[in-house]
Formats: C-alpha cells, structure tokens, sequence
C-alpha cells in the first residue's frame, strides 16, 4: 500500500504533498509507486477535485471517506474550513496486496473500500486536521500559502505511521 | 447557489449545441478551412455536383487519398441533409447537471429527457455520432444472390465484385422517407432508413463446439479454423487512416493554404477516427447463430437478359439458396424472403423481349420481383452524366485493409472511385426504395406480428412465465427435437451447440432482432429480456450474452419512466452479465468490445450519471486490455469527450468534470504519442490545456511540479515529434517548412509558459468573434457554442 497525501487550496494549488508507504504489517513506510506513473498521483489527484465539489453537498461529514477510483488508485477526502481539502491516494500494492489479502482480509490496505480502513483513514485525517489548524495558526500564513514547516511535515509522517 | 430548475429552463432555451469535442467548443482551432460538402451522391435524387477533386487537394497520390476519404472529409458535412439540423432539439440541452442530479433522481429537465426515446435526440441524426453509427449498423441484412451473367454484366461496367458491389452503397440510405409500423399498429417515419446488401452465404461464423458433445451433423466440424481476429483488423485500418492523415499533414505543411482539414474536424462532434473505428466494428457482424442480424431477411436473385434461359437460371439460383452446399447453415432461417430481379441490359438487350419475360416471372413468382435497366458499358468520370459511387461507408475491415494493402504495393493502383451513369443510379435507387418499401419491411413487420402471437405472446402469459421455452416444447411437440438426434436432452442448446431456426428460442430472438432493426424498442426489449433468462438456464452462454447486450442497449434507448437509478441498476446488471459472458464465458473478445463502446455511447447520451457510469465501463475495457494500443488512445480520447459533456450547474459548473476531462486527454495525449501520432497528440494535448483553463483557477495542474513538467515534457516530445516528420518528409520544402509549424509551436509554448491572462485571451476571447463566420459553411449549428463560451468567461472571476 503507498499513500499520496496532499493538501488543496482553493485555487486547485497544492499547500502541502507528502508521499508515504504503508507501516503495518512490516512494511517500512516508503512509498512503492511506479517510478513511470509518479506524475499520474497528481493527475489523478487533481481530477478528483472534480468529484469532491460534487460529494461535499450530500452530507454533513468532513470526511467524505473514498470518493473516488482511478483503476487501481482509491481517493479519500477531507474537507477543512476554508475550503481547503486533504485528499489521500492510496494504491495497493499488486503483489503484496494478493499475498496479504488471502492471509488477512481485514488489514488496513488490503481492501481500500472496508469499514477498518476508512476508520484508519478517518484517523489519519483526523490528526493531520489537528496538526493543520495549530500550522495555519502561525501569524505569519496567509490563506493558499504552501505550508513548509518541517514540524508539521514531521507529524504528518507521525500520524502515516501510527494509522496506516 | 442557482436552484437546479432555474438552471434547466435556462439551458433549454439557449440554442442548441453539438456535443464538443471536449474542449473544442471553446477554442478556436488555428486554421481551419471550410470544406465544400461531399454530399452523398446517393442520398439525393437529384443530380449533385461532383465531389471534391481530393487528388489536387494533397500531394499524395490520389489513388491512395480517396481510400482514407471517410476520415478526411468532415463527417458532419457528408449528409448534410436538412432534417438532421431540424431534429436538434432542445432535448439535448438538459443534460444534467448533476451535482443535484445524482441526489435527488434527476431535475425536470433530465426527466424531460428520460422520459423520451434517444432516437429524439439530436445524435441521431448526426451522422458521426456513435448513436447514429449504431442505428445504420443494425440494419436488415439483403443476400444478394446474382447469376453469372449478371456478374458479366456488372463487371463490364468496372465493378469487379459483380451486382453486390454496384448495390452496396445504395442500401446506406434509403431514398425518402420509410413509414414502418409497430406492434401496436402505430406508425413512424423514418428519414434514415437503411439496408444491408451482402454477398449470399459470406461471413458466416460457426458456433464454437461444445466439448464432450459430438457434432450432430458434422456441421460444426471446420468451426475450429481459426477466424481471422477482427478487432485487429479494426485497429489496422485506423492505424493505416491515421499514418496516412500523418503524412498528409506534414506534406501539406508546405502550402499553408492545403492545410488538411484535420484542424478543422476537431470540433465535429466525434473524432473521425473513432467514429471509424465504431463502423469497422460493426461493419462485419458476422452471420453468427447467437444473434441473427446478420442473418439475411432477403435475398434477391438476380438475372440477365442475357441468360438464354432466365426461368431455369432462377430456378438453379433458388435451389443453389434452399438446398446443396451452399445452403446456409441450420440456425439460419431457410424461410426468408426471396426477391427476384431481372437486369436488363439497356444497351445491347430487346425491351421487349425483356419485358415479356418480366411479365412471366411475374406470374410465376409473384410480386417480389423487379426490372432493373442498366446500361452495359462503364461510365468515365468525364461523361456528361456520370457520378460517382462513392465506397460503401460500411465495408469490413478486412475489405479496407486488402484496399490499402493493394495500394501501398502495387505501382499501378488505381483509383478506386467508379463512376455510373445518372440513369444507372436512379434505376438503383428506385429499386432498392421499392424492395425495401414494398416488400422487405412488409415481410418483417408481417413476421414479427406472426411470430409475435404465436411464439412469444404464450411465453408472456401466464403460464409461459414459470416454464421456459424449451421445456414447453419439449412436451408439447416431441417429434420436433427428433431432427436433433438427441431428443433425451431436455433443451433445444445442448445436443448441438446452438439452436436450430426452427426452436422457439431461435424464432423469439429472430423476433427480438427484427423488432430492434425495425426501432419497435419495447417489443425488442420485452423478448430479449425473456430470452436473457431462458438462454441462462440453458447454459447459452454466447447467446446469453447477445440478449443481455440487445436488451441493455434497447433499453438504454427507449423512453424511459423509470426512475433513473433503477434505470441504471438494470442497464449495469444486463452490461454486466453480458460483458462477463462474453469475455470470460465465451472468450469473445469483439462482443465485449462491441457491447460496452455501444453501451457507453449510449449512457453518455442519456447523461446525467450515466456519464459516470459511461466512463466506469470505458475503464473496464482498458482494464481488461481487450483493445489494442490505437483503440486504448481512441478510448481514452473518449473518455475525456464523454466528461467534457457533462454539465454542471451554476456558475461554478458544480458537477462538471472538467478535470477529469482534461485528465483523460493528458492520458490519450501520452498514448498518442507512444504511437508516434503527433498530430492526434496535439489535439489532445490541446482539449486538455483548454479544459484546464476553462477551470475556476484557471491554472489546472500547473502548481503539482510533477504534473506540470510531465506536460511540459509531453509537449517537448510533441514538437520534436512533428519537426522529426516535417524534417524527414522532403528537402524539396526546406524553407517554406519553417512557416507553419513554427508558428504553431511557438504559440503552444506562450500558451504553457505565458500567464493566465494572455491565455485566456488567446483560447477564449477570439472564439465570439471568429467561431459564426468561419464555421457556417461547415455546420449551422456552430454558433450555438457562443453562449457556452459566454458562460465560460464569467467563471474565471468569480469564487477563489
């Protein structure tokens, strides 16, 4: 399983990308995308912004858990005040996910669409939105300014390691 | 926020648009060239003027040209006929927006638009369209049976392949109007009728065998000869169509005023090439038992004047049909309709005499029969009355494939285009309207009635629901199943692989077909959908397949008052079950192919989120990797077409899906040029920046670095692509190279590293002023796009 998590501002401009892997069952964190397709993360990302102005009207949760498909990439989705928005990509990994699925179904990453992995996820967002609001806090971020502090970088990784 | 109905009315009464080409509907292309129309000579009864000289339009060899004709003339402008712009109607507007579409189960306009037949919709009658292109290919297929002399005779006059030849392109269009009756007694006109003529007894595909079932009758003895594979053969004919527009383009980069019209057909409705690659799909139904489309309704049998002895000519043609080797296989009903003509040769025969013998084949045979005055000798393009024939639009693949092969490796190819004479035409022409008129829809509407109470009203009723067809049979009639050898079997599939023309399941799908050929959806949709589950229990899997793919489709057009989520359920359950049995079942990789590319064209028309559901079953095919690398670029350039026409609503076109649209043009683009297309890259690579900038930040993907330095790679490999090409193309044209594509390319890279502003004056601004003038010619619904672009310009301001 390899994660691409991103934050969107209004304009559709990134405010904050960091890519990571899985760190349950032995995995070592690191993000196992296609070296070819790395810029189709993006892409894919993107287009889904498409789906996310059409979602976030149907209900009442920031979580809009996964949203959206792109062959074998699921997209999960966070709003934020301000119309800022997380959106993660997960993607499982071909081979492992065979292996593991037949071992345990109900791991996180195995199914991207079971209820373990969307509380996972739920999680996951949950800490990072914490994390965001105390970032955005500092006087001197302005609204759709990149976010580079390497503190919240560091706990975005925190928070990848304890839930996915 | 707009409320959703607000909205609606509004869009309903803008003028109506074409579907875009994507982006293309708000840009201008750069040079465009309005083409003369290459009408259908055919389609008219009056004299048309000749059609375009193509050989002084190109550099290449003009032998070769008119062999890649139906790419390079726009395909909107080929039948231009005046109902087609009349039946736009507003229907087509109300594709919804579906923010609020998806939720509450449609707005009033997309309930305007359920609850009519799509054939009401303006893609009908655009003649590029998918819709269309689906509704000319399910057509009644004419045998044509000629005897020898006849061939002699047609052959004199150039057409090698003998009467079928002269024929073919005449049944693409009916001549006038077609009135055809349903079930119910109700009539309905329709403009565009169409037949097939095909050559008696060609493309016949045998069942697969079934294992560990011996062949009954040694029929299906030679079935294991390996069929050449279509879908290839498809994508070779594009992949040939698109080198050669390659060519031409950088031939033609010379002489910027013969730019090739390329530029220009982008914002047709559908790519030339896809569409292309839709009619070589199903150009070749093959005469297959699982579906009976192909199976002739008629057959005409054709004499000459010539013949000393015309009766028994007729005679030996008529058993040459019913019986001996050339009798078509068992599951093809031996009962259909047989027409007899006699050609009489204007120039060299006796009236009179042909007359007479007319008269006696009259009594003798009936009133199926026609005499058809041609004239012996072969009319040249320089003959004060002579016309074109244009290629049948519907060859097969193969058929094309020969035609292009012949041309690249034979010196002394030549033209192709034949001429006949304008009395020629007119003879034909009132003969295939009278056949067709007078005894074709007749034949088939009597059919379907017959069939209809005896066979599938017992199966409606109420007992009829618990039993199926082979059971009741089985019972009722035990002498029946003694000509299958295996009357212990409880259903007519299983002692020999397919079922025999005269089992009811046969005769009910015959029903089904005719039905849908004849546009009577609710008849076809109710018996497919009774066949589905008989077929099921049979273990029909093939056939199984058919009925589902039949039915989905008939349901996907008819009028609709479901509400549009069941709606979608059963159509995605029916897709389903077809695509599994076709792919995975029967291993038959062109029925998948041909029942999802139809399926989504048609969720696509019906809007709303069928277009979601139209791209999710686009991706299943790419997913399974049933096409080959043109067909995944054609697909994926669909793909982004088919977001590109769903509209949002408000003034944030909320529930567009512009990104994603411009996604799957980046991803076509890529496959483009992996193929070393250039020019479709271009294109593509085009819709995807102008969709990008039509976005409320107007900056698409331009703050991911990753993505943006892949597009900017992207366009590096495009221009060193395409000055490659002009480069490798001739020295002859060194200096004046630097002209065009120069220009093109420097306006492409302002476009990328230029800011917002110049680009949005660049793709948006010029189209109000430029897009009614220069397009008229081509297409009168052009202007229809300004308001699309009004709203367009507005939204760059507003939200962020």
């Amino acid at each position: 399983m390899s994660y691409y998590f991103a934050i969107i501002g209004t304009q559709d401009n990134p405010l904050f990308e960091y890519e990571f892997g899985t760190s349950k069952q032995g995995g070592d964190g690191q993000a196992r995308f296609n070296e070819q397709a790395r810029h189709l993360n993006q892409f894919i990302l993107h287009s889904s912004l498409d789906i996310v102005e059409e979602v976030q009207w149907t209900n009442g949760q920031l979580y809009l858990k996964v949203i959206d498909r792109f062959f074998t990439n699921y997209i999960s989705c966070f709003m934020t005040g301000g119309n800022v928005k997380f959106l993660l990509l997960h993607q499982p990994t071909a081979t492992a996910g065979g292996a593991s699925s037949s071992r345990n179904s109900t791991s996180v990453g195995a199914n991207p669409t079971s209820p373990q992995t969307e509380e996972a996820i739920k999680n996951f967002f949950t800490e990072v939105y914490e994390n965001y609001v105390k970032a955005i806090m500092s006087p001197f971020y302005k609204v759709n300014m990149e976010i580079r502090s390497p503190v919240f970088r560091q706990r975005v990784a925190a928070a990848g390691r304890k839930y996915l | 926020m707009q409320p959703p109905d607000d909205n609606n009315a509004r869009l309903t009464q803008e003028p109506v648009q074409p579907l875009p080409m994507a982006a293309s509907a708000m840009r201008l292309p750069k040079t465009r060239q309005s083409l003369p129309s290459d009408s259908h000579p055919l389609a008219r009864s009056e004299s048309s003027l000749p059609p375009l000289p193509i050989r002084d339009r190109r550099s290449t060899p003009s032998a070769a040209a008119s062999l890649f004709r139906s790419t390079l003339t726009p395909p909107g402008s080929r039948s231009a006929s005046p109902a087609s712009s009349i039946a736009r109607s507003p229907a087509r507007m109300s594709m919804t927006g579906s923010v609020f579409g998806s939720i509450g189960g449609g707005t009033a306009g997309s309930r305007q638009q359920q609850s009519q037949s799509l054939l009401d919709t303006a893609a009908a009658g655009d003649p590029g369209d998918p819709l269309h292109l689906m509704l000319r290919s399910f057509v009644p297929h004419i045998a044509i049976h000629a005897s020898e002399d006849v061939d002699g005779l047609v052959r004199e006059k150039g057409f090698e392949g003998g009467l079928w030849e002269l024929l073919r392109p005449f049944g693409e269009r009916v001549q006038g109007k077609v009135t055809i009756r349903d079930s119910n007694g109700a009539a309905r006109t329709w403009e565009d009728f169409a037949v097939r003529f095909v050559r008696f007894g060609e493309g016949v595909e045998e069942p697969d065998p079934l294992v560990g079932v011996g062949n009954a009758n040694g029929q299906t003895a030679s079935g294991a000869v390996k069929k050449p594979d279509m879908l290839a053969q498809v994508e070779t004919v594009v992949e040939r169509h698109l080198r050669f527009a390659e060519e031409a383009y950088v031939g033609s980069v010379a002489s910027p005023p013969m730019t090739p019209t390329r530029l220009g057909v982008d914002t047709d409705a559908t790519s030339p090439y896809y569409a292309l690659y839709l009619r070589r799909l199903l150009s070749g139904i093959p005469l297959a038992c699982h579906e009976s489309f192909a199976h002739p309704v008629a057959c005409v049998m054709a004499i000459s004047s010539r013949n000393p002895s015309p009766i028994e000519a007729l005679q030996k043609l008529y058993r040459e049909t019913s019986q001996g080797e050339r009798r078509l296989p068992p599951w093809v009903d031996g009962d259909y309709l047989r027409y007899y003509i006699l050609v009489h040769d204007e120039e060299n025969g006796d009236i009179t005499m042909s007359m007479a013998l007319f008269e006696q084949m009259k009594r003798n045979l009936g009133l199926h029969c026609h005499l058809l005055r041609l004239r012996s000798t072969q009319s040249a393009e320089t003959d004060d009355d002579s016309i074109p024939l244009p290629r049948s639009d519907w060859m097969t693949a193969a058929e094309e494939l020969a035609d292009i092969e012949a041309s690249d490796t034979r010196e002394d190819f030549e033209d192709p285009t034949r001429y006949i004479f304008e009395s020629d035409a007119t003879a034909i022409r009132t003969f295939v309207r009278e056949m067709v008129i007078q005894s074709v829809i007749p034949t088939m509407e009597r059919n379907i009635s017959v069939w209809n109470d005896q066979v599938a009203s017992r199966r409606r009723g109420i007992s009829g629901r618990f039993m199926s067809l082979s059971k009741r049979w089985a019972f009722g009639s035990s002498s029946r199943s003694s000509s299958g050898g295996a009357s212990g079997s409880s259903n007519n599939y299983d002692a020999l692989g397919f079922y025999r023309a005269d089992t009811p399941e046969a005769i009910m799908r015959r029903l089904a077909d005719f039905a849908f050929m004849l546009r009577d959806w609710k008849l076809a949709m109710s018996t497919y959908d009774l066949l589905r589950g008989d077929f099921q229990n049979d273990k029909a899997w093939k056939y199984h397949a058919s009925a589902n793919e039949m039915a989905a489709l008939a349901l996907l057009i008819m009028p609709q008052n479901m509400s549009s989520k069941t709606r979608l359920e059963t159509i995605n359950q029916m897709l389903e079950q077809a695509f599994y049995s076709y792919h995975i079942r029967c291993n038959s990789l062109y029925g998948a192919v041909r029942c999802t590319v139809l399926a989504l064209e048609l969720l696509r028309l019906r809007g709303g989120s069928g277009i979601d559901e139209a791209v999710r079953w686009g991706v299943r095919v790419m997913e399974s990797k049933l096409m080959g690398p043109m067909g995944d670029a054609l697909l994926k350039e669909r793909m982004a077409v088919c977001y590109a026409s769903k509209q949002g609503a408000g003034s944030q076109a909320w529930g567009s899906r512009r990104r994603k649209s411009a996604l799957w043009s980046v991803l076509s683009a890529e496959a483009w040029i992996a193929q070393a297309k250039y020019v479709q890259a271009r294109r593509c690579l085009d819709e995807a920046r102008s969709m990008y900038a039509l976005l409320p930040g107007e900056c698409g993907v331009q703050n991911f670095a990753v993505a943006s330095d892949f597009l900017a790679q992207l366009n590096d490999q495009l221009k060193t692509g395409l000055r490659a090409d002009a480069a490798g193309e001739g020295e002859r044209t060194v200096e004046e190279q630097g002209g065009e594509p120069e220009l093109l390319m420097v306006d492409e890279e302002s476009e990328t590293l230029g800011s917002r502003r110049s680009r949005r004056t660049s793709l948006i601004a010029p189209v109000g002023g430029a897009a009614g003038l220069e397009t008229a010619p081509l297409n009168d619904t052009k202007p229809a796009r300004l308001p699309e672009d009004e709203r367009g310009t507005p939204t760059t301001d507003g939200f962020g």
